[in-house]
C-alpha cells in the first residue's frame, strides 16, 4: 500500500514553499493601532486642556501638570527597566543606579508633598570625593535615611547616590534586605566603610543605631550613646570629612508610647513598637504620620586632617566623637525651634 | 631560602576535572609529574605517572615518601560533593591529615605544598561583611558540616605551616564554580529556579580554567599564604538566572532554610547543602586583592563572563567524548613503554607496590 514515490510524482504533488508566520496574532486594524499608541500621549494632552481650563476657571492649580509628567515618566521608566532583563551592571556592593534612581520619583512625593522636607547646608556636602555622614535616628521604621538620600540626590547642584549602612538585622528581612542591597545599601560594619569611603563615595551612618529607632516619644529629641566613636576611626584612617546631619521630624512619624520586649525578643527584633496605630489597625498602622521635617547639614568637621594612626588615640576619638554628637544635638534643637509645630 | 624550581610533583586528585587540567597545565614545566586519585584519570596524559590512591588511607604518606616529590598538589577535597557529610569529613580532614603527616615526615623531601580550599569556608549570614579577606573566617559561627571540616583542615594545614618552616604552604580558597557538574550549576539550570522569598544576593563565581591557573601558578611561582580566588565583580541571582534563561520563582521560605533544602531536594532533585543555602538566600563574595598583588595576576573571566560562558555551554549540544577507560589504558599502555625503555623504575615499583 504505502510506496516510495517517485521523484517525478513529488515533483508533481509539491506545493510552493510559504513564509510560516512565527504566531498567529489577531490582527487589530490600523487605527485601533495607532489610538493603542498613541493613547497616553492623547491621554495626557487631553489632561493638559483640562488643567488649563481648570486654572483659569477657579483661578487655582487644580491639576498639577508636573506631578502627572513625573508619574508618566516613573511608568515609562519602570518598563524601560523591565526591557533591559539581564542587560545591566551592578557594583560590587550589589548597587544598581538606574534602578535606585527610578524609584526617586515615589519618594519625592514623601519628601516634597507628604513631609514637606526643608533642607538647609546642602553646599557643606561635596560634589566630589569621600565624606561620612553622620545622623541622629529615630523614628521606628528607618524613614530619615531614605529623606537624606533623596535630599542629595535631589537638592545637591551634583546629584550623588549616599550609601546608607544599615543595622544587619535588616539584612536578614526578605524583601528589605533585597531592596536595601540594590539601592546601594550595604551592612555596618567597619570593613564595608572603608571600602566604600575608599571608592570616594559619600556615606551616611547612623551612630545610634537601634537604640536610636526604639527610643520612646518622651525622649524623641534626645540623641543615644553615639556607638564607641567607631564611625570617628574609621573616617580617619579613610581620610573622610564626617558632615553631621540633624534631621527633625522623623521622630513624629511613629509616636512609640510602648515597647513590648517579649514579644521583640519571640520575634528577635530589638523592639516591638506600640504606637496609636500599631498594632490596632494591622498594616495600615505602618502608614507613617504626616509630620512636618527639617534637614541640615552642618559644616564638616576634618577628622582627616589628623595622620592616620590618630585613629587608635582613645581620647581623641571619643572627644570627636562628643563633637559630632553635640553638633547633632544642636542642630535637632535648632531646627526645633525653626519649626512653627509637629504637623505645620 | 632559595627555592627550587618544581621538580617532582605530585598531584592528589588528579581525576576530578580540576586536578585532571592542572595536571596538563604542570605537564609542559614539570619533569616527574604524578597523579593519584581513588577513580581512573578523566584524560589521558602520557607525562603523568598515575596510580590508584586514597588520601583517607595513611599509606598516601608512604607514597609521598617513596616517590621522593617536592612539591604535593593537593587538590583531592570535597566541597560541593553530593556524598554524605561522614565521607566529605574524612576526605577534607582526614585525608589532609595523612598527606600533611606524609610531607612531615623526616625523611620528607617536600617544600612546596598547595591546598585546595574553599570560599566555602567564609559560611554566609546576613551580619557578614560585604567582602571577606582572608582573615575573617568565623570559628564560632554555627556553621555547616563543610564550613566547620575546611576550618578544621585549614587549621591542620596552618599548624603544619608553622612547624616546617622549609616548606612553603599556599592555600588557596577558590571561589564558587559553575562548571556543568557543580550545584550552583545543576541549581541555576533549572528552567523555574525557586529562590528564597525576597532575597536577591550577590554572586560571585570563578572560571574552571582561572582556578587551574591560580594553581598553576601558585606551584611555579614563590606564593606561601593564603588567598582568595574569585572572579571580579558580582552578578545578582536574578540576574544569573536571566542569563541562563530560566525564571526565578520567590517560592522558597525565608526563614528556616532547612525547609528550603527540603524542598529543593523533593522538587527538583537539586541537593542544596546547608552552605550553598546561605549563599543563594545571602550571598557571598571574596576580596581577591592579596591575590592581585602577590600573584601579579587576576582571574581573566569576572563573575558575569562566567555566567555568559556556562549560558552558552548549556545552549551547545553535547559532543560524545571518548570513553574514559579507553583512555586509561591507553595511558597505561604509554607508561608501560616508557618503564620499559629503561628511566622508571621507581615509579614502577610504586605502581606494584599499590595496586
Amino acid at each position: 500500500m504505502i510506496q516510495a514515490k517517485t521523484p517525478k510524482q513529488r515533483r508533481k504533488e509539491s506545493k510552493p514553499a510559504e513564509i510560516v508566520q512565527a504566531k498567529p496574532r489577531p490582527r487589530l486594524a490600523k487605527s485601533v493601532k495607532r489610538l493603542q499608541r498613541q493613547a497616553p500621549l492623547l491621554a495626557v494632552q487631553g489632561l493638559s486642556k483640562l488643567s488649563a481650563r481648570l486654572r483659569q476657571g477657579t483661578g487655582r492649580e487644580i491639576i498639577d501638570m508636573n506631578r502627572v509628567m513625573e508619574f508618566v515618566q516613573f511608568v515609562y521608566k519602570q518598563q524601560e527597566l523591565a526591557r533591559r532583563g539581564a542587560n545591566y551592571e551592578v557594583d560590587d556592593f550589589g548597587f544598581d543606579p538606574q534602578w535606585t534612581e527610578s524609584f526617586l520619583s515615589v519618594f519625592m512625593v514623601l519628601y516634597r508633598d507628604y513631609w514637606r522636607v526643608e533642607t538647609t547646608g546642602i553646599e557643606n556636602v561635596p560634589a566630589t570625593g569621600r565624606a561620612l555622614l553622620v545622623a541622629n535616628h529615630a523614628g521606628v521604621l528607618p524613614w530619615d535615611g531614605t529623606m537624606i538620600k533623596t535630599a542629595v540626590f535631589a537638592e545637591h547642584p551634583q546629584p550623588r547616590h549616599v550609601r546608607a549602612l544599615v543595622a544587619s538585622l535588616f539584612m536578614g528581612m526578605p524583601m528589605l534586605s533585597w531592596f536595601l542591597r540594590r539601592t546601594g545599601q550595604t551592612v555596618g560594619h567597619p570593613d564595608d566603610t572603608r571600602r566604600l569611603l575608599e571608592r570616594d563615595e559619600l556615606v551616611l551612618v547612623f551612630p545610634e543605631g537601634v537604640r536610636g529607632t526604639g527610643k520612646s516619644f518622651k525622649d524623641r529629641y534626645r540623641l543615644r550613646r553615639f556607638g564607641r566613636g567607631g564611625f570617628v576611626a574609621t573616617a580617619i584612617r579613610s581620610g573622610a570629612p564626617i558632615i553631621p546631619v540633624s534631621v527633625v521630624g522623623s521622630e513624629e512619624i511613629y509616636p512609640m508610647v510602648a515597647d513590648l520586649g517579649p514579644v521583640a525578643k519571640f520575634f528577635g527584633l530589638p523592639y516591638f513598637p506600640i504606637t496609636p496605630t500599631w498594632p490596632w489597625l494591622g498594616p495600615l498602622g505602618m502608614i507613617p504620620l504626616p509630620s512636618k521635617w527639617r534637614i541640615q547639614f552642618h559644616a564638616p568637621i576634618h577628622v582627616e586632617e589628623n595622620p592616620p594612626e590618630a585613629a587608635a588615640d582613645n581620647n581623641l576619638v571619643m572627644a570627636l566623637a562628643d563633637q559630632v554628637r553635640d553638633t547633632i544635638q544642636q542642630g535637632v534643637y535648632d531646627n526645633l525651634k525653626r519649626r512653627r509645630g509637629v504637623f505645620l | 631560602m632559595t627555592l627550587p624550581r618544581p621538580n617532582r610533583v605530585l598531584v592528589t586528585g588528579v581525576s576530578n576535572p580540576l586536578g585532571a587540567e592542572v595536571a596538563r597545565r604542570l605537564a609542559p614545566h614539570v619533569p616527574h609529574l604524578y597523579g593519584c586519585d581513588l577513580r581512573d584519570p578523566i584524560s589521558a596524559l602520557e607525562e603523568m605517572d598515575f596510580v590508584h590512591a586514597d588520601t583517607r588511607h595513611v599509606a598516601i604518606g608512604k607514597l609521598i615518601r617513596q616517590l621522593n616529590v617536592d612539591t604535593v598538589v593537593h587538590l583531592a577535597m570535597m566541597v560541593d560533593s553530593p556524598r554524605d557529610e561522614r565521607s566529605i569529613h574524612e576526605t577534607d580532614v582526614i585525608g589532609t591529615m595523612n598527606v600533611l603527616a606524609g610531607c612531615s615526615a623526616p625523611s620528607s623531601r617536600v617544600r612546596r605544598l598547595i591546598v585546595k580550599s574553599s570560599q566555602a569556608i567564609y559560611g554566609a549570614g546576613p551580619a557578614d561583611p560585604s567582602f571577606f579577606s582572608e582573615e575573617m573566617t568565623n570559628l564560632e559561627r554555627p556553621a555547616s558540616s563543610v564550613t566547620r571540616d575546611l576550618l578544621d583542615m585549614e587549621q591542620l594545614v596552618s599548624e603544619f605551616a608553622l612547624r616546617n618552616e622549609s616548606c612553603q604552604v599556599s592555600v588557596l580558597r577558590l571561589g564558587f564554580r559553575v562548571s556543568e557538574d557543580t550545584t550552583l550549576a545543576r541549581y541555576l539550570s533549572l528552567p523555574i529556579v525557586p529562590t528564597f522569598a525576597g532575597f536577591d544576593p550577590r554572586l560571585q563565581l570563578l572560571h574552571e580554567d582561572d582556578a587551574a591557573e591560580a594553581i598553576e601558578r601558585a606551584v611555579l611561582g614563590r606564593h606561601p599564604g593564603v588567598f582568595n580566588v574569585a572572579a571580579r565583580g558580582v552578578v545578582l541571582l536574578s540576574q544569573a538566572i536571566a542569563i541562563m534563561g530560566g525564571t526565578p520563582a520567590p517560592i522558597l521560605p525565608p526563614y528556616g532554610r532547612w525547609m528550603g533544602r527540603l524542598a529543593m531536594r523533593a522538587v527538583a532533585h537539586v541537593e542544596l547543602q546547608a552552605h550553598m543555602a546561605d549563599v543563594i538566600a545571602f550571598g557571598s563574595v571574596a576580596d581577591c586583592s592579596k591575590l592581585e598583588a602577590e600573584f601579579g595576576w587576576k582571574p581573566a573571566f569576572n563573575s558575569r563572563a562566567v555566567m555568559d560562558a556556562l549560558a552558552r555551554g548549556k545552549t551547545l549540544e553535547v559532543i560524545e567524548a571518548p570513553s574514559p577507560p579507553q583512555e586509561y589504558e591507553l595511558q597505561v599502555y604509554l607508561q608501560r613503554r616508557r618503564r620499559s625503555a629503561g628511566n622508571g623504575h621507581r615509579a614502577g615499583a610504586v605502581l606494584e607496590a599499590h595496586p
